[in-house]
């Protein structure tokens, strides 16, 4: 199934440190113990998807086969549903340590109340000589390190969040092979699994946009501009930053200047602050700077304020 | 004469109402809005080891 759904299947392997592979390095015992009494794992082997739903049994020795036609109706049955979470990782290989960044996007609001981020990584196809079975097994996505739980604090769609950090490569493991998992799971009950996403290390990228400034240093990622122009000096580079702080300062909700290129906050401003509230749709360095009062909501109370402060003006 | 010039101002756009096609504009951001919605991945975690 991992190869039949590369893009939305995504699996990791915990393995009993009371069966692994003479000599291996395969088991994490803590992880294991502390992953598996998540679930209340007991016998083995034990299956658990999206955190929710658990099969126990009925693959003796790893051979999975006899157990497809159950895992394809669980499979489906998740596959494609709506969820807030879209994850995107990144990152950079230098040397022997592994430097990352997991983006959590929301489209849609979620609470954000136990809500958490686990970033594993992972050693897919390891060809292991296991003596209790006499026969060679292709372990696929063995747990090589539980690297974190972040919170997670993000709750409205449209809000972005980053959770960054490094892992060192081990020699024992074969690098071609090594990726980053991450999900976010909801740790109170049931123990849901709200996305996931994966990446090889060599599919990294460390500069998306190729204008020779690593992601970690860019100020515009996503966007060509070796030059790093920064105008307002908000860290934001001018080609990903359509709202000029030196422009849109507090009230000057319309985003004109004078003469001398001043902001200019008068009776226009009025008129689009109302117009916002009326239709909520005007650009978003405009809303930026209509919480005139500071209450971190735009309503009638801003206009009244904006208008106070108009006429105490000269 | 400012104060009277400003509240009618302020009075003048909060007297709009919104028309069928703001409504139809509201409906058709809820659709695009649900289409575009992320799409659930598939994560299964494997307890194992041989015996």
């Amino acid at each position: 199934m991992l190869d039949e759904f590369p893009e939305t299947l995504v699996s990791i392997e915990w393995h009993s440190p009371s069966f692994t592979p003479g000599g291996s390095d395969f088991d994490l015992p803590s992880e294991y113990s502390q992953r598996g009494g998540m679930y209340g794992v007991g016998g083995i082997p034990h299956t658990q998807w999206n955190g929710v739903v658990e099969s126990v049994g009925g693959y003796p020795n790893g051979n999975w086969s006899p157990m497809y036609n159950a895992f394809i109706q669980t499979y489906n049955g998740m596959v494609g549903d709506d969820t807030p979470y879209e994850i995107e990782i990144n990152g950079m290989i230098t040397e022997t340590e592994v430097s990352y960044d997991v983006f959590v996007t929301m489209d849609a609001d979620m609470s954000s109340t136990n809500q958490k981020v686990d970033i594993f990584v992972v050693e897919d196809n390891i060809w292991s000589y296991w003596t209790g079975a006499s026969s060679y097994h292709d372990a696929r996505n063995v747990a090589r390190n539980w690297v974190v739980t972040e919170t997670l604090s993000i709750s409205l769609s449209g809000e972005t969040e980053t959770f960054s950090g490094t892992f060192d490569l081990s020699d024992a493991w074969v690098s071609d092979n090594v990726k980053i998992i991450a999900i976010v799971q909801n740790y109170g009950n049931p123990k849901q699994i709200y996305q996931v996403n994966q990446i090889n290390i060599n599919d990294m990228n460390p500069d998306i946009d190729d204008d020779g400034i690593l992601n970690g240093e860019d100020n515009c990622v996503d966007v060509y501009n070796p030059d790093q122009l920064d105008i307002d000096s908000d860290q934001i580079g001018n080609m990903c930053d359509p709202c000029n702080d030196l422009v849109y300062v507090l009230g000057n909700t319309n985003g004109d200047l004078n003469q001398n290129g001043d902001p200019v906050i008068d009776i226009f401003d009025l008129f689009t602050l109302t117009d916002f509230i009326h239709q909520e749709s005007l650009n978003e360095c405009s809303e930026n700077v209509m919480n005139v009062n500071g209450d971190n909501h735009i309503n009638i109370l801003d206009v009244i304020e904006l208008m106070q402060n108009l006429l105490n003006s000269d | 004469m400012k104060k009277i010039l400003l509240l009618l101002a302020i009075s003048l756009p909060f007297a709009q109402r919104m028309d069928p096609i703001d409504l139809a504009i509201d409906e058709l951001r809820t659709i695009v809005e649900t289409a575009s919605r992320s799409s659930q991945k598939v994560f299964v975690e494997d307890f194992t080891g041989l015996n």
